[in-house]
């Protein structure tokens, strides 16, 4: 529309806004970035750019620097931080065309599964009134959803891309560790985190991921291999193609609706062609275990960074520096973020370091060979993305347990480094559900292949909540 | 996990605990920490411990300054600083 001059780049962004608005009870964003994104699309109107995206507006999760523009990480540590350079994964989308029109709210440091935990409130899933959005892109995925943008970015350490994905019925892809540099990421759990795209499509998803990878040097976890075009391979006929079913997989604590929906999409991959093979995980119910110790060690070390020496917020009048880092930290963090550096600081310190830290990462080699023993075999493995559909704020009770088991069919992908990505795959009582497509290391091109062939023979990713303009 | 293990890891995290919430605070790490212990069940001996996916040394580049110098940009975001230093409570009497 923009090419053939039918809407011009201000209007679209001018249209941006005005759904923002409309869309104020979301609280979907923490920071808008309206007056440079408003300038850059006049720009485009006046010199029109051949970019692969040039003028698509994206919502940037806050938990990338931006520079000149407020970053908080959903916390009240970072509510008065401006970085002065911006991540490499958001130069990369903006010097391919995109406008960021503003951070998304989220989980604080990204440690939740529901939106609960940012000092700026809560979001609330496009779909339902008191629904939750999950987590911790929250507000990446219900921007998407409510049609407010075409494109999020967000991040996953545990399944942050793929369960507010499912939960708010896009579709939100999880790169191979080390695709996407992080520098420029606020890091929660450095072994784990990775940057990815949140779309309607699985081809949109592809359009995006595309421009966000690079080999960036000041990243030592920055893979220097070579970066298909992710789009080359959406199309590919999935006949004979293998489709890993777990079978030491546990329906039985799922929704039953949520059994069905996943099965009827099994169905749907065999009718374009693809076969269901048995595999075996054996230690994958020892996932989440594993990652409750790995990312909250790491987490209690990354955020020994917030101090109140150097930026963020400082406590007022401390009487001595002792006083200043434990008040500055004691005020700044929430109680989610306080509990995992607390178990980190405890699995890291002497006498319980063997124990669970290493015992840990034991553990994690287990589930790693699991899946490298599996893909010998596979094209691909399924799963439910969730385990039911979008809950009620506040449902899960006081016990953080039930909401880590929240991400049990996430995790392991982010323990073994694999991409994986979430789509739209039915309706649960009118809400949305999602079946998660693991691939092999490296290997994105299959999971958008069957993702996107998926979406080609299904609709489900076009189904928006009730109001919802497209 | 008890009240004075919670003392201890709370002093090196540098965090204090609210008198009204550290009772709930004690109950969950140790339902934390009983869940976790899960692990135990797996036979790990002679397994090498996994700590990145991606195994490969971390890179090291040619060392050479490729960044500007930021000093007067962070020091300005600092919450107390002057022309050269963060500023903090005296330290040395």
């Amino acid at each position: 529309m923009i090419s053939q001059k039918e809407i011009s780049n201000k209007e679209v962004i001018e249209e941006v806004y005005s759904h923002i608005e409309e869309n104020k009870h979301l609280n979907a964003f923490i920071t808008l970035n309206k007056e440079p994104s408003l300038k850059k699309s006049e720009e485009l109107d006046n010199n029109p750019s051949d970019l692969p995206l040039a003028g698509i507006p994206i919502a940037q999760k806050d938990l990338f620097c931006t520079k000149d523009l407020r970053t908080t990480c959903g916390s009240r540590i970072l509510n008065n931080f401006i970085p002065p350079y911006s991540a490499t994964v958001i130069e990369n989308l903006e010097n391919a065309g995109c406008i960021s029109i503003g951070k998304t709210n989220m989980d604080e440091f990204a440690m939740g599964s529901s939106n609960e935990t940012s000092f700026f409130g809560n979001v609330e899933n496009p779909w339902g009134e008191n629904l939750v959005p999950g987590g911790s892109s929250g507000g990446s995925a219900a921007a998407v959803s409510a049609g407010i943008v075409p494109a999020a970015s967000a991040t996953d350490t545990g399944g942050s891309i793929r369960q507010p994905a499912s939960l708010c019925g896009i579709t939100g892809l999880k790169p191979t560790y080390g695709r996407i540099s992080r520098w420029g990421m606020i890091a929660f759990a450095s072994s784990l985190d990775q940057a990815g795209p949140m779309a309607r499509t699985a081809e949109d998803c592809a359009l995006l991921l595309n421009q966000m990878c690079s080999h960036d040097e000041k990243d030592t976890t920055s893979l220097n291999d070579d970066i298909p075009n992710f789009e080359e391979n959406l199309n590919q006929p999935l006949k004979n193609k293998k489709i890993g079913i777990v079978k030491d997989l546990d329906l039985s604590s799922l929704d039953n609706e949520v059994v069905k929906v996943y099965q009827d999409s099994l169905k749907e991959f065999e009718a374009l062609g693809a076969n269901l093979i048995d595999i075996s995980l054996p230690n994958l119910s020892l996932s989440v275990p594993t990652y409750y110790v790995v990312a909250p060690a790491e987490c209690s070390s990354n955020l020994s960074r917030f101090d109140g020496v150097k930026f963020g917020r400082r406590s007022e009048d401390p009487k001595d520096l002792e006083e200043l880092y434990i008040k500055s930290r004691s005020e700044g963090f929430g109680d989610e973020v306080k509990r995992r550096i607390l178990i980190g600081s405890y699995v890291l310190s002497a006498g319980y370091y063997d124990a669970y830290y290493k015992k840990a990462q034991q553990v994690r080699r287990l589930i790693k060979n699991d899946f490298d023993k599996a893909f010998s075999n596979i094209d691909v493995i399924m799963t439910p993305t969730t385990r039911g559909p979008a809950f009620e704020m506040g449902s899960k009770g006081s016990d953080p347990i039930q909401m880590y088991l929240e991400d049990l069919f996430t995790i392991s992908a982010n323990l073994a480094g694999l991409p994986a990505i979430s789509i739209p795959n039915g309706n649960v009582d009118n809400k949305p559900t999602g079946i998660q497509i693991i691939g092999n290391f490296l290997d994105e091109s299959s999971i958008l292949n069957f993702a996107h062939m998926f979406q080609t023979s299904t609709n489900w990713h076009m189904y928006t909540p009730e109001g919802v303009k497209e | 996990m008890d009240k004075k293990t919670v003392t201890t890891i709370s002093y090196l995290s540098r965090l204090s605990i609210d008198n009204e919430k550290e009772k709930k605070i004690v109950q969950d790490l140790d339902n934390i920490i009983e869940f976790v212990d899960q692990l135990n069940d797996a036979d790990t001996s002679n397994v090498e411990p996994l700590t990145n996916p991606l195994e490969k040394t971390a890179k090291t580049r040619t060392d050479q300054v490729t960044a500007k110098n930021l000093k007067k940009e962070l020091l300005e975001i600092a919450p107390s600083s002057n022309d050269d230093y963060f500023l903090v409570p005296r330290v040395v009497e």
